[in-house]
C-alpha cells in the first residue's frame, strides 16, 4: 500500500517535470515578446534586448529550466516579471481562494447528490421524477448564467451577500462562508446534475443485484441494505465522477472567479498566459499537475477503502 | 453466511458532512453585513480598476488605470490638473533655458517621504538617474536626458541632448516620480513603496492583485486636493461584477458600460459622460510601401479614410459613447482643429475613384494583427474597407506578442485604440521618426521641421499653433485613419464627484470630488 502510494507520487513527479519542460521550451518562442511587453511600446529593440539579459533570458534554454527546476524543488519559484510579487506566496494565496470553493462545492456536491440520487432511487414515482427534473435543470442552465442571476437576486436586491470579493477563512469565518455561498452554489450545479444522475442509476443497479435481496430475505432493515451496503457499491462509479467533476470545477472557477470578482488561482492564471509572466505560468503548470496527481491518488485510495474489488494489493 | 457491516465511521462521517453543510449554508444566509465602502461621506473613496497594478518599483510605473495607486504614494515633479494643464508638484517652480536644452526645476521644501527622510534634489536626481538607467517601460521617455545635476539641495537641473517638447508632461507621469533613495533599489519596493505622495499604501488591509487600501497622510503639502481619508481600490477585471460592486455599495467609484447610465442614475447615481478617452485609428504605417506597395501612394492612404462612415460606426459600434474623428490628436488638447475633421468625409465612390487613379482599380489584399482590443471592431472594419475594393485578412496575435506584433514592421497597417495624451506625447509617438505608432520610422523634411520648432517653442500659445501644423500635415497626407473617439461614463455614489472631462489624461484620485469640496 505504502509502496503503491510512493510509486505513484513519484510518477506524479516525473509528470511535473515532463509538463513543465514542456511548458518552458514552448514559452520559449516568446521570451523576446515577453521582455517588449515589460518595456513597453515606446522601447528601442536595444531596450528589449537589455531587458531580456536582465530577466536572464539570452541564455542557453536547458540551463535556464534546470535553473527554474533547481529554485523550485526548494520551494523558490521566483517573482513575476510584471509586479515583483513572489509567485510561492500568491498562488498559496489564491489556491487559498479557489480550493475554498471548489472544495465547498465538491462537498456540497456530494450531500445534495446522493440526497437526491439515492431517495430518486428507492422512492421512485414523484420524488424520482423531482431528482431527474433537478439533474436536467443542472446540465441545461449554464453556470454563468446561475451565477449573474444569484447575484442580482441575493447580492444586488436582497443584499445578503456580497456581489464580489472574497475574504480568508482566517480573517473572519462567517464573511468568509458569506463571500463564498454564491459561488458555491454557482460552481455545484453541474456537479449535483451529474452525480446525482450517476448515483441514482448505479443504485438502481445495485439494488436489483442477488446479495440485496439475500438481505432483505434475512430481515435486514431497507434502510440498513440501502445506505451501508447498496450505496457503498454505487460509490465507485460515483467517486470516479467526482473527481472528473473536481477537476472540471477547478475550470469553472476560471468562470465564477470573474464574476465574482475573487482572487482566485484562475484568474491569477489567465492574467499571467495573456501577459506571458513565465514564473507564474512555470508554477501554475507545476501546481496543475500536482493538484491531479493528488485528487486521482486520493480517489482511488478512497475507492479501494470502500470496494474490496479496487483495493490495491501491494 | 454473516454479512459483514460497513464500517461504523461512516455514518458518523456522513452525518458530520451534513452538519458542516448545513452550518455553511446556514451562517452564510445570517451574515448580510455590507462590505462597506461608506457612500455617504467622502471619507472613504472606493473605486474599482481592470487590471492588477504593475511592480511599485519607480522604474516599472505604467500608466493607465493602475496609476491611481501610485500617484496616490509618489509624488511627481510636476501635475496635471483636471483641465489638463501643467501644474507645479513637488517642483514650486520650473524653467527653460533659451535654447530649450537645460530645464531648472525648483523643489518644495518641508516635503518628507513617508519614511520620515526630507525630499531633496539628491532624491530626484537619483530617481531620474534610475529611471533613465533601468530597462523599464519609462527608459525611452527619458531618452533626450543627456544628464541630471543637484546643483543645490532644492534645485535639479535636467540637460538635455536635443529640445524635447514632451519632457514636461513626462514628468508630470511616471518619468517623473520621486522614490526614496534609501528603499528605492531594494526589492521590497516593488510591493511595499515609500514615497512622498498624498498618501501610504496600507501593506496590513491591501492584498496583492485584489484590494489597494490607502491611508492620507495629514503631512502632505497638497492635502486640500484629497478629500478622501481613505481610498480603496480593487481590481475587478469584468465589467458586469464591477457595476454588481457598485450597485452592491461596495465600491462607490467606478465606470460604467452606456447602456446602465439610466439605470445607474435611476438608483441614485451621479453619472458623468467623458467623450474621449481614446481614440480608434488605423495606423497606415508602411507609407514608403515597402510592404504593402499600395499604402506608399497617398491616394490610396486618402481612399482608405473615406471608406468609414464615422458617425453611424460610433452610433452601433459604440452606442453612441464617443464621436467620430478624422485626427488622432487629443480633441481637449492644443493640436486638436475641428475644422479637420471634414477632410475625408465618408464616400465610398470617391475613394474607389482614388484607387483607380492610384492604379488600384481592382483594390488590394491586406493582413492586419488581429489583437485582443480590435476584436470587437473587426467585423465593421472589413466590410467598410471591402466596400472600397480592400480586402482585409486578420491574422490571430496573442496577447503577450502585441507589442512585439506590431513593431516587427510585418504589418503595412493596423488598428489601434490607444489611451488619449497630451498632445506634446501624441505628437512625439505618432510624428517623431522613432514615435512608437510611427513603427516604419517615416520622415517628410516639412514634418521635421515642424517638430523641431514644436520642440524648441516654449511659449504655449505658440506652441498649440505648431501642434495644429503638424496635426494638418497628419491628416492632409493620411499618415493615419482615425476613425473614433471611444468616450467612457463614469457612476459615482451621492457625494462624490467624477471631476475629469477627458482633459487630462492621467488617472489620478485627484479627479474625485467629495460633496462638501467645490470642484
Amino acid at each position: 500500500m505504502i509502496l503503491y502510494v510512493l510509486r505513484r507520487l513519484a510518477a506524479g513527479l516525473v509528470l511535473a517535470v515532463l509538463v513543465t519542460m514542456i511548458t518552458f521550451a514552448l514559452l520559449s518562442t516568446s521570451f523576446d515578446d515577453v521582455a517588449s511587453s515589460i518595456v513597453g511600446s515606446g522601447a528601442t529593440p536595444d531596450l528589449v534586448q537589455d531587458q531580456k539579459a536582465q530577466l536572464g533570458l539570452h541564455r542557453p534554454l536547458f540551463a535556464q529550466y534546470l535553473d527554474w527546476l533547481s529554485h523550485a524543488v526548494r520551494g523558490d519559484l521566483g517573482l513575476s516579471y510584471f509586479t515583483s510579487e513572489p509567485v510561492r506566496s500568491a498562488i498559496a494565496a489564491r489556491l487559498g481562494v479557489t480550493l475554498s470553493i471548489v472544495l465547498a462545492a465538491l462537498l456540497v456536491t456530494v450531500v445534495i447528490s446522493v440526497v437526491l440520487g439515492v431517495l430518486a432511487a428507492t422512492r421512485g414515482g414523484a420524488v424520482d421524477r423531482i431528482a431527474q427534473g433537478v439533474s436536467m435543470l443542472g446540465y441545461l442552465v449554464p453556470n454563468l448564467l446561475i451565477a449573474i442571476a444569484l447575484v442580482y437576486v441575493l447580492a444586488i436586491e436582497l443584499r445578503w451577500f456580497p456581489a464580489t470579493g472574497y475574504t480568508p477563512l482566517s480573517e473572519n469565518p462567517a464573511r468568509w462562508v458569506s463571500t463564498i455561498t454564491i459561488p458555491v452554489v454557482a460552481l455545484m450545479m453541474s456537479g449535483v446534475a451529474s452525480l446525482t444522475s450517476q448515483i441514482r442509476g448505479a443504485m438502481i443497479g445495485e439494488l436489483r443485484k442477488d446479495y440485496v435481496r439475500t438481505l432483505r430475505t434475512r430481515g435486514i432493515p431497507t434502510r440498513s441494505i440501502v445506505l451501508r451496503h447498496a450505496l457503498r457499491g454505487a460509490a465507485g462509479p460515483a467517486l470516479t465522477v467526482l473527481s472528473l467533476e473536481f477537476i472540471q470545477m477547478l475550470g469553472g472557477a476560471l468562470i465564477i472567479e470573474q464574476v465574482f470578482a475573487l482572487p482566485g488561482f484562475g484568474q491569477y492564471a489567465f492574467n499571467a498566459s495573456l501577459q506571458g509572466d513565465i514564473p507564474i505560468i512555470m508554477s501554475i503548470s507545476l501546481f496543475g499537475v500536482l493538484l491531479v496527481v493528488g485528487v486521482n491518488l486520493v480517489v482511488d485510495l478512497v475507492n479501494g477503502w470502500l470496494n474490496p474489488k479496487a483495493r490495491i494489493l501491494s | 453466511m454473516r454479512i459483514r457491516h460497513p464500517h461504523p465511521r461512516s455514518h458518523a462521517r456522513a452525518l458530520a458532512a451534513v452538519g458542516i453543510a448545513a452550518v455553511l449554508l446556514a451562517s452564510s444566509a445570517c451574515d448580510s453585513e455590507s462590505t462597506g465602502a461608506s457612500s455617504s461621506s467622502g471619507e472613504t473613496l472606493a473605486l474599482s480598476i481592470f487590471g492588477t497594478p504593475n511592480s511599485f518599483d519607480p522604474t516599472q510605473l505604467l500608466e493607465g488605470q493602475q496609476m491611481y495607486v501610485w500617484d496616490s504614494v509618489y509624488d511627481t515633479l510636476l501635475i496635471q490638473d483636471n483641465k489638463g494643464r501643467l501644474q507645479p508638484g513637488a517642483a514650486k517652480s520650473w524653467q527653460y533655458s533659451s535654447d530649450a536644452r537645460t530645464l531648472t526645476l525648483k523643489l518644495r521644501t518641508g516635503m518628507k517621504f513617508s519614511s520620515g527622510a526630507p525630499v531633496d534634489a539628491a532624491a530626484v536626481k537619483a530617481t531620474l538617474e534610475l529611471i533613465r538607467t533601468t530597462p523599464g517601460p519609462n527608459q525611452g521617455v527619458l531618452a533626450s536626458v543627456a544628464s541630471v545635476e543637484a546643483p543645490a539641495s532644492h534645485a535639479v537641473v535636467i540637460k538635455l541632448k536635443q529640445p524635447d517638447g514632451s519632457l514636461l508632461t513626462s514628468l508630470s507621469t511616471a518619468a517623473g516620480v520621486i522614490g526614496d533613495p534609501k528603499t528605492m533599489t531594494s526589492k521590497s519596493t516593488a510591493l511595499n513603496p515609500v514615497g512622498s505622495g498624498p498618501y501610504t499604501l496600507d501593506k496590513g488591509a491591501t492584498v496583492n492583485g485584489s484590494v489597494y487600501v490607502l491611508k492620507r497622510r495629514d503631512d502632505y503639502w497638497n492635502k486640500k486636493a484629497y478629500p478622501f481619508r481613505t481610498v480603496k481600490i480593487r481590481v475587478i477585471s469584468d465589467q458586469t461584477a464591477s457595476a454588481n460592486a457598485l450597485k452592491a455599495g461596495e465600491t462607490n467609484a467606478g465606470t460604467i458600460d452606456v447602456a446602465q447610465v439610466g439605470s445607474f442614475k435611476s438608483a441614485g447615481f451621479e453619472t458623468k459622460h467623458v467623450q474621449a478617452t481614446a481614440v480608434a485609428a488605423l495606423v497606415l504605417g508602411d507609407r514608403e510601401g515597402s510592404v504593402l506597395e499600395p499604402l506608399g501612394d497617398v491616394r490610396v492612404r486618402k481612399a482608405i479614410n473615406m471608406a468609414f462612415d464615422r458617425t453611424k460606426m460610433v452610433k452601433q459600434l459604440l452606442r453612441g459613447s464617443g464621436r467620430p474623428t478624422e485626427q488622432i490628436f487629443n480633441p481637449k488638447g492644443p493640436g486638436h482643429d475641428p475644422a479637420l475633421d471634414q477632410t475625408h468625409s465618408y464616400d465610398p465612390s470617391a475613394a474607389k475613384k482614388l484607387l483607380a487613379e492610384a492604379g488600384y482599380a481592382n483594390g488590394f489584399s491586406v493582413t492586419m494583427p488581429s489583437l485582443v482590443f480590435t476584436k470587437p471592431f473587426e467585423p465593421t472594419f472589413t466590410q467598410a474597407l471591402a466596400d472600397i475594393g480592400i480586402k482585409v485578412k486578420w491574422q490571430p496575435v496573442p496577447p503577450q506578442q502585441s507589442v512585439s506584433a506590431i513593431a516587427s514592421k510585418k504589418y503595412p497597417m493596423f488598428l489601434i485604440v490607444d489611451g488619449l495624451n497630451t498632445t506634446p506625447v501624441e505628437a512625439r509617438n505618432f510624428y517623431s521618426p522613432t514615435g512608437y505608432r510611427n513603427v516604419f520610422n517615416s520622415t517628410d523634411p516639412e514634418l521635421s521641421k515642424l517638430l523641431d520648432r514644436a520642440n524648441r517653442e516654449l511659449d504655449p500659445a505658440k506652441a498649440a499653433d505648431i501642434y495644429k501644423e503638424i496635426n494638418e500635415f497628419g491628416v492632409e497626407n493620411a499618415w493615419y485613419g482615425p476613425v473614433f473617439y471611444i468616450g467612457s461614463d463614469w457612476a459615482t455614489k451621492k457625494g462624490i464627484t467624477y471631476l475629469g472631462d477627458g482633459s487630462s489624461t492621467l488617472a489620478t484620485i485627484r479627479q474625485f470630488g467629495a460633496a462638501d469640496q467645490a470642484p
